[in-house]
């Protein structure tokens, strides 16, 4: 019961913080509500995950997965390009803070924790830039095995 | 008269700066560096009589050329200065559909062009109300309490209604963000100060989230593994200097306040 109640309030953070950005990246105001599910989505899966294997970069990559799928989803169903959905979906799984402390501990001269706390971020980066690499793929090849079908 | 050829010279002319607008337009508002090339060779290709469309997208800049009656056209813009609005990308995505597949003549689609810059989405409150809210729920996401989500909120809402005014003056990137980060931190620091917030670093990450370049360094890495290597190098830069100016400014107050 109280996993549940935990998991539906990272989902209304998730959801709200996503919404934020949506409207602050100017996105039409009819995908806004969507792209706020889709993000919100992505952050309880990034939040289970690495509440299970404690690895944040495994974690990011299965959400920016999912961010992708959904946008591929409703770029179909809305008529919109799919980015419209993905980059604030993606915003929460984003390494801002981890480029930030990078930074921050770079102009502390503090170098072993800037090379730990960079390396860290580029690897989340880049999960995330696969998750939605693969996810387009995935959905591409969908639709040719269902126009090969029909 | 059949729109789907280019008849004379004065149409070639058109035909180049609607392609070259509508790139300029999708990259000014952040789109990935693939759809810009991919939007402006449809546009060319629609034309029956043009051939060898080709077009080079980095961050920085747009090349695009073709040949009409052999002999090849080439033309070149300069872009500074971009910022992320979904709602122009899907606007231009819509129109160069349209375009390709539907008798819109040159003139009429430099018009939609001109019209989808003018477009005003969200007025400023709009987007200074919003983009705190999503400050406020960042920090709530890395571990806040509820009075850190108010103090970051005020702090935040703040900073945009300045940023909003700075925008103005065309300040580097560098600049805006070195500012944005000095007053989140100042602001913050403030709140702990007054005795509204608890978390110092809980509430400058939340307030610092819409100005720090994650998506920039993502989409960075994806314009890369699509094979866009200079427009992925010049975001990335881009990216890793705004981070650096952002801890110069928080580190300003931090050196203060501790």
């Amino acid at each position: 019961m109280r996993v549940g109640f935990q998991l539906l309030y990272q989902l209304v953070l998730g959801f709200f913080a996503t919404i934020g950005f949506a409207v602050y990246f100017y996105a039409p105001i009819d995908s806004v509500l969507a792209t706020g599910l889709a993000g919100g989505l992505s952050w309880v899966l990034y939040y289970i995950v690495l509440n299970i294997t404690n690895d944040k970069i495994i974690g990011t990559f299965l959400g920016a997965f999912l961010v992708g799928i959904l946008g591929e989803f409703l770029a179909i169903k809305m008529k919109k390009p799919a980015t419209v959905f993905i980059t604030p979906g993606i915003v929460s799984l984003v390494p801002g803070a981890g480029m930030y402390y990078t930074m921050l501990h770079l102009v502390q001269k503090d170098y072993t924790q800037a090379a730990i706390t960079g390396s860290e971020t580029l690897f989340i980066a880049a999960a995330i830039a696969m998750g939605i690499i693969v996810s387009t793929i995935f959905s591409k090849s969908l639709r040719f095995i269902k126009n090969k079908h029909s | 008269m059949n729109h789907f050829t280019i008849n004379n010279n004065d149409e070639v002319k058109k035909l180049m700066a609607l392609a070259i607008n509508s790139g300029e337009t999708l990259l000014r508002n952040g789109a990935e560096a693939y759809r810009v090339e991919d939007t402006m060779e449809r546009i060319c290709n629609s034309r029956e009589n043009i051939f060898n469309a080709n077009s080079f997208v980095t961050q920085t800049g747009i090349f695009l050329t073709f040949e009409y009656e052999n002999q090849s056209y080439v033309n070149f813009k300069r872009v500074r200065d971009t910022a992320i609005n979904l709602e122009k990308i899907s606007e231009v995505n819509d129109f160069s559909r349209k375009f390709v597949c539907t008798k819109i003549s040159l003139d009429e689609g430099l018009n939609i062009i001109s019209k989808i810059n003018k477009i005003k989405t969200h007025t400023k409150l709009e987007k200074a109300i919003f983009g705190a809210a999503s400050a406020a729920f960042f920090t709530l996401m890395f571990g806040g309490n509820l009075r850190d989500f108010f103090a970051s909120y005020i702090a935040s809402y703040f900073v945009i209604s300045i940023m909003n005014i700075t925008n103005e003056f065309k300040l580097t990137f560098f600049i805006d963000n070195f500012l944005g980060a000095f007053l989140a931190s100042l602001f913050a620091s403030i709140s702990i100060k007054i005795g509204l917030g608890t978390n110092l670093d809980k509430i400058i990450i939340g307030s610092i989230m819409y100005l720090v370049p994650g998506v920039a360094i993502t989409n960075a890495i994806r314009d890369t593994m699509n094979g866009d290597s200079l427009s992925g190098l010049s975001k990335g830069m881009e990216a890793i200097l705004s981070a650096l100016a952002i801890a110069f400014g928080v580190w300003v107050i931090l050196a203060i306040y501790i």
